[in-house]
């Protein structure tokens, strides 16, 4: 009698547990496609392009304009171009290393660890954002939570970031377009699973030959009334960058 | 007055017990006094330049500051706070307050820029005194900072060494300027070496483009205002801000002075003690061997009571005899103590639970290092007489005579 009883527990839990991770090879395939298209949407082998930052605190407001030149995923440099108070200020990141530019002392600092999860530019974006370089197909253990009934539906998929990822994350949530598996709104939840904050994805147009978000809007989940959006003015992908271009010599220019 | 007469003479009938006795007593009215006024000095010391290197009495922060410290958590009041203050006579500090990063060479760190006034901060704080090199900070140079000890060596900075420090202005611009190092700190505090960098407060606004009220208020130290009289009349003049004593801002501060407050009253306790049992032998064998004289003195019609007052006279003197001597001989070490004090020597400048130790360790005398131990070695000697002298005064003169 208990070894029955035993074994019918175990068959529905083992039922159970299999139905959570019960994925055809089709449902792999498409969630791999999914991923890819986030992890490479906006970014090509190299890119270059204009940003406007807008920033909006409780205690201020203000829009810069950024000219931003990348390559591969580990080099960025960003040149504010507007307002004229901090034209030429810039960043450069090579692998895990920020160097900020500021023409008016004309000096170069290094951002030391310590400091990583600080304010980029008085945005809501860290340093660390800038540096942490994780790919959904990569560094996260995805599910399918709920898909689309038609064309006009949403994907919404869980993440849980794989054992030594480089993220800080507790879960990540992405819900993408069904009609081209562009993320809408990707979610973010710390390590005690509470909402830290929301990266809502609009204005989705063709931009030099890709299909793209032209507008991220990042709020924080502790104050719902702040963001930082970022608006591609202008982008060009696949351009061959020169040799000096991410270099500190560079990031004075 | 014949108690007395005969109570002199009967000390001196045993010239070396009496000696012993006395010499007991003097040696536990010295110990304690040098002892507590050690402590004392010790205490006070510590309270001191904890206190007003950095501390002060209390602060005065906006609410929610502590929690959440930010440029933009103010008291737009400040000013007018540390006036009515001064109205009082209470002096007051205002500071600015920022986190940042500094920068010089390859180094770099994260910071906390400090902006002040330089008069008005010299009226409650020292910690202007404590430069080691160069100089602390003038209005008449703007660009001049003062850093802390261990962020200097961590940056690589001399006197004269340009620092870059970066902000996050109230503008939201990106607050960055070109210090030059006109100071560096001795070591002061574990914050302020690791992280402290001064400016005056005219050039902390411009770097931060900063036009608010101070973050912190720090109250000169009011050594005859005790806290509990002191914190009231702060919240008075600031309701709306966060008062905080220095025993919540240092509590480990406050439990360590309290712990040997009490540690020093339970050392002169044992060495009370201890003296206690000699003068109750002493006087045990004093009274004993003169049970016979006692009961003639009973037998010739005195009283209880003039035994017990006879008795009580004796000890009463040799404790005055006890404290004369004591006195002769604390004069001299109190006063080498008080004056030029042990130098700390190695230990000097150690930094220890954020505090830094002085280059010397004085003793202080008050009327209560003083009056303490004489009073306690008077309560000890009363308990220990007591049973010996009522012994004696209680007795019946027909079985005293026949005592052997």
């Amino acid at each position: 009698m208990k070894r029955w009883t035993t074994s019918v527990v175990l068959g529905l839990v083992l039922l159970v547990a299999g139905a959570s991770h019960a994925q055809t090879p089709a449902d792999a395939a498409l969630l791999q496609q999914i991923l890819e298209a986030q992890d490479t949407s906006g970014r090509g082998a190299s890119s270059v392009g204009t940003m406007v930052m807008r920033i909006r605190t409780s205690n201020w407001e203000r829009a810069l304009t950024l000219k931003v030149w990348s390559e591969g995923t580990t080099k960025t440099l960003v040149v504010i171009e507007a307002p004229a108070k901090e034209k030429g200020t810039a960043t450069l990141k090579v692998d895990q290393n920020i160097w900020n530019y500021l023409p008016k002392v004309d000096r170069t600092v290094k951002i030391p660890g310590s400091m990583m999860s600080s304010s980029w530019m008085g945005s809501h974006l860290s340093n660390d954002d800038l540096v942490r370089e994780s790919r959904f197909a990569e560094h996260f253990r995805c599910t399918f939570a709920e898909k689309p009934a038609g064309a006009q539906g949403r994907y919404v998929i869980d993440c849980i970031p794989k054992p030594n990822a480089p993220v800080v994350w507790g879960k990540v949530r992405i819900r993408a377009r069904a009609e081209d598996k562009l993320a809408e709104e990707i979610t973010y939840y710390d390590e005690k699973n509470a909402l830290a904050r929301t990266v809502a994805f609009s204005d989705f147009a063709v931009v030099a030959g890709r299909k793209m978000a032209r507008v991220m809007r990042t709020r924080p989940a502790d104050k719902p009334d702040e963001f930082t959006e970022l608006q591609f003015v202008q982008m060009a992908f696949d351009v061959k960058h020169s040799e000096q271009t991410f270099t500190l010599q560079a990031l004075k220019r | 007055m014949q108690t007395f007469r005969l109570a002199w003479r009967n000390i001196w009938r045993n010239k070396r017990r009496t000696s012993v006795t006395v010499a007991a007593m003097a040696v536990a009215v010295l110990v304690t006094t040098v002892y507590s006024s050690m402590v004392t000095g010790y205490l006070g010391n510590m309270e001191r330049d904890a206190l007003d290197l950095e501390v002060g009495a209390a602060e005065i922060f906006a609410a929610g500051y502590q929690d959440k410290p930010s440029v933009f958590t103010a008291m737009p009041d400040s000013a007018a706070v540390v006036r009515a203050l001064d109205a009082q006579g209470i002096a007051a500090s205002e500071r600015l307050l920022a986190a940042g990063l500094a920068s010089a060479g390859e180094a770099s760190a994260g910071v906390t820029f400090r902006g002040l006034n330089v008069e008005q901060d010299a009226r409650v704080l020292t910690i202007g005194r404590q430069v080691r090199e160069g100089e602390w900070l003038d209005p008449a140079d703007p660009r001049g900072v003062v850093v802390g000890s261990r962020l200097a060596k961590t940056l690589g900075v001399k006197v004269g060494s340009e620092i870059v420090m970066l902000g996050q202005a109230t503008d939201g611009s990106i607050a960055n300027e070109l210090g030059v190092v006109r100071g560096i700190l001795r070591s002061v505090g574990e914050a302020t070496d690791r992280s402290g960098i001064f400016m005056t407060q005219d050039a902390f606004r411009g770097f931060m483009a900063y036009a608010g009220g101070a973050h912190q208020i720090i109250i000169q130290r009011q050594p005859q205002v005790t806290l509990e009289l002191l914190e009231p009349r702060l919240e008075a003049v600031a309701p709306r801000h966060d008062v905080q004593t220095w025993r919540e801002l240092m509590p480990m501060l406050g439990t360590m002075l309290d712990s040997t407050k009490g540690l020093m009253a339970f050392m002169s306790l044992i060495v009370n003690i201890a003296i206690a049992i000699v003068v109750l032998n002493a006087m045990l064998m004093a009274v004993f061997e003169r049970i016979k004289e006692f009961g003639i003195l009973k037998a010739l019609g005195a009283g209880a009571l003039d035994v017990l007052k006879l008795i009580y006279a004796e000890s009463m003197m040799q404790v005055g005899l006890a404290v004369a001597a004591a006195a002769v001989l604390a004069v001299p070490s109190l006063w080498y103590l008080s004056v030029v004090g042990i130098d700390m020597g190695a230990l000097a400048g150690v930094s220890a639970m954020g505090l830094s130790m002085g280059s010397s360790w004085q003793a202080v005398v008050t009327p209560a290092t003083l009056i303490t131990p004489v009073t306690m070695t008077v309560a000890v000697v009363t308990l220990a007489v007591l049973y010996p002298a009522l012994k004696a005064a209680l007795i019946e003169p027909v079985r005293a005579i026949h005592h052997t």
